[in-house]
């Protein structure tokens, strides 16, 4: 027989006290590639404004003003979100944590998890890292995504993770 | 047709006719002008009066929906194997659809007026993650979809503890009376729509109007009867009340229609409902699914002293889809409370979810403090810099905005809150009229502690609580509880052995 003791809402071990795992070193490098390629294109869609007739020399100017202000702004930006991410493992569940200004921890319990994906694009790969995605039922807003993880690791959490997924379930 | 044991495939009654004729019709009303373009091009090009054309229209009209129909009764036929439900329809477009027992949350039934002098009925199956696949079966006896529901109630490896229980205990919970028809008419939100969207058509209609009551006043006056401006405006108004009155009618006919009689029966773990007066309308729900239970007051509500009770199930994968939703029109709180206490049994329900219970826990003040300056402030100086040029002095008619997000941010807070034991927490929340949701802590599917800078300073923090039926957030709350409550939630969820969907 199963049995569930209650317990009060103050004996609950705390989170306080987590060793966040850090992502990939490579992680804010990739960011700012991705950044850097788009920059490119758009450089490069300003520059062929000059051949725009009757077109003023100011305009363009002010476009590539902006480009240098909107570029160092986020190839600055993962050298500070980035080492704000990270996640931590426990026995029965995961957390990860993210954001600067708006700092959000989640938190899913492996025995909601239904099904786990890793993936990794050209660069992701180009870098060794992967992506780790959780989902849980009736998540159309976003289910826990992990961006910026070693290739390893992703494979090793998301064995892991399928590992504990498995539950016995009784009917309410 | 009673055995559904048999393994071959089989048709329905030939009466589904029915069913699929009025399927046809609602797929023409939705498209309308796609479909009924060729027909219309045939009647303009038909040479001869309009009687004869519109004859001829009616005639090709019902032909081509009669012949349909046959065609997808023809090719409409199921089986019911071990553990699914099989079914083929589809004319040129061959449709299966294999619907697993234990993905069946719910069977509701339907029975329009012939059906019922026949003993047929229409089942629908709620599936849990297809609610684009419309599972039908049209037109069985009442018997075969009673024999199909304990199939399928006893597909569900949940009968072995509950047995004894669930099959002695049938008890009636609710039954509404005309009173309750009116109730629902008056609240009826549709007859709003309904107004908001004639709106600009009576604008149109306007100088119809002002002719006909110029007509009216030009009567009155050759009879010897003289009207001034004010008797004018006067009718003008009498003319909206009568309308708005019409409209009110109309909603509680639709009340009557839709939910005449409605009574709620628990069933062992099943809840059912059903109710109507021309169509009858059956539906149920196994309790265990339950994801959240909303008590919801519109201001007519209010005035009446009445709420809207909803249970939402889980949602499906796609995108944009609601999820189910078993509603109750109209309750009390007292019975809202009791109700919900029977649903929630044993674990759960020893809250209440009455908005004016006074043991709601307030949240942060400076909740109202984003709303303020992000909807109120920031919006109306950036409104007077923009417009300062081309309005003047006017422009600081701006400043008017702030104050007024100021209230209704204050509106907001007063009406937020949230209560919560070991088992289950409820929020409030409301600006015109007020929403209480509740859960169980053992059915969250994943939990976020957010922080803005300024949330920081204070300590605070938003807790958000995601359910299969979407989310429930308690803002502002104090960070280390927002902490402490994720943790317990997360200790309630993971020592659960019992199933959230």
């Amino acid at each position: 027989m199963f049995e569930n003791p209650e317990i009060a809402i103050d004996q609950i071990p705390h989170t306080e006290d987590l060793a966040w795992q850090k992502l990939h070193p490579m992680f804010a490098r990739r960011v700012r590639l991705q950044a850097l390629i788009a920059l490119g294109v758009v450089t490069i869609a300003i520059a062929a404004l000059h051949f725009v007739p009757n077109l003023p020399v100011v305009l363009i100017l002010l476009l590539y003003l902006l480009l240098v202000i909107v570029g160092a702004a986020i190839l600055i930006w993962p050298g500070v979100s980035v080492p704000r991410r990270g996640y931590a493992l426990r026995d029965k569940d995961i957390l990860f944590r993210k954001g600067v200004i708006w700092q959000s921890v989640t938190a899913i319990p492996f025995n909601r998890i239904q099904h786990v994906e890793t993936s990794s694009t050209p660069l992701d790969r180009h870098f060794g890292l992967a992506t780790l995605q959780l989902f849980t039922a009736g998540g159309s807003s976003g289910d826990l995504k992990i961006d910026g993880l070693g290739k390893d690791s992703a494979e090793n959490l998301r064995v892991f993770i399928l590992g504990r997924t498995e539950t016995s379930i009784e009917r309410a | 047709m009673n055995e559904p044991d048999s393994t071959t495939w089989r048709r329905t009654s030939p009466f589904a006719i029915l069913f699929f004729i009025g399927r046809i019709l609602r797929l023409i009303a939705k498209n309308a002008w796609q479909s009924l373009a060729p027909l219309f091009a045939l009647l303009v090009a038909y040479q001869g009066d309009l009687v004869s054309k519109l004859a001829l229209g009616g005639i090709a009209f019902a032909i081509v929906i009669t012949s349909a129909s046959l065609l997808s009764y023809w090719f409409f036929r199921y089986r019911i194997s071990a553990d699914s439900i099989l079914i083929r329809q589809g004319v040129f477009k061959k449709k299966q659809l294999d619907i697993k027992f234990d993905r069946i949350q719910g069977i509701n039934t339907q029975q329009n007026i012939v059906y019922r002098a026949l003993g047929l009925v229409t089942v629908n199956f709620d599936t849990a993650g297809s609610a684009g696949n419309e599972g039908n079966l049209p037109a069985v006896t009442r018997a075969f979809a009673d024999s199909l529901r304990t199939r399928i109630g006893s597909a569900l490896p949940d009968e072995e503890e509950d047995k004894p229980e669930a099959e002695t205990q049938t008890a009636s919970l609710l039954r509404l009376d005309w009173r309750d028809m009116v109730r629902i008419g008056l609240a009826d939100r549709r007859a709003l729509i309904v107004f908001a969207l004639i709106g600009p058509l009576i604008e149109q209609l306007d100088e119809n109007i002002e002719e006909f009551v110029a007509d009216f006043v030009k009567a009155a006056a050759a009879n010897g009867i003289h009207f001034d401006t004010a008797s004018g405006v006067s009718i003008g108004i009498t003319i909206v009340l009568a309308l708005a009155l019409a409209f009110i009618l109309v909603s509680i006919a639709a009340a009557f229609l839709r939910y005449h009689n409605l009574e709620l029966v628990l069933d062992g773990r099943t809840l059912r409902s059903h109710g109507g007066l021309l169509t009858r309308h059956e539906h149920s729900m196994d309790l265990g699914k339950i994801q959240t239970l909303r008590l919801q007051q519109s201001i007519v509500q209010r005035w009446l002293k009445r709420y809207r009770m909803s249970a939402r199930q889980a949602i499906s994968g796609r995108k944009g889809r609601r999820g189910k939703v078993f509603t109750i029109p109209v309750v009390t709180a007292e019975i809202a409370d009791e109700l919900r206490s029977r649903f929630l049994h044993p674990e759960a329900g020893r809250l209440t979810q009455d908005p004016y219970s006074s043991r709601f826990i307030a949240i942060s003040p400076y909740f109202m403090r984003s709303q303020i300056l992000f909807a109120g402030l920031v919006p109306a100086l950036l409104a007077i810099v923009a417009l300062w040029q081309t309005l003047g002095f006017t422009a600081f008619a701006f400043l008017l905005w702030p104050p007024m997000v100021a209230a209704a941010a204050y509106r907001n807070w007063k009406r937020a809150g949230f209560m919560h034991d070991n088992h289950e927490i409820v929020r409030r929340s409301g600006f015109v009229g007020y929403r209480t949701v509740a859960l169980l802590f053992r059915k969250v599917q994943r939990i976020t502690v957010t922080q803005s800078r300024y949330q920081r300073r204070k300590g605070l923090a938003s807790l958000r609580l995601y359910m299969a039926s979407g989310s429930v957030r308690i803002p502002y709350v104090d960070h280390e509880f927002a902490k402490r409550l994720r943790d317990f939630v997360l200790y309630r969820v993971e020592s659960s052995q019992l199933a959230w969907h």
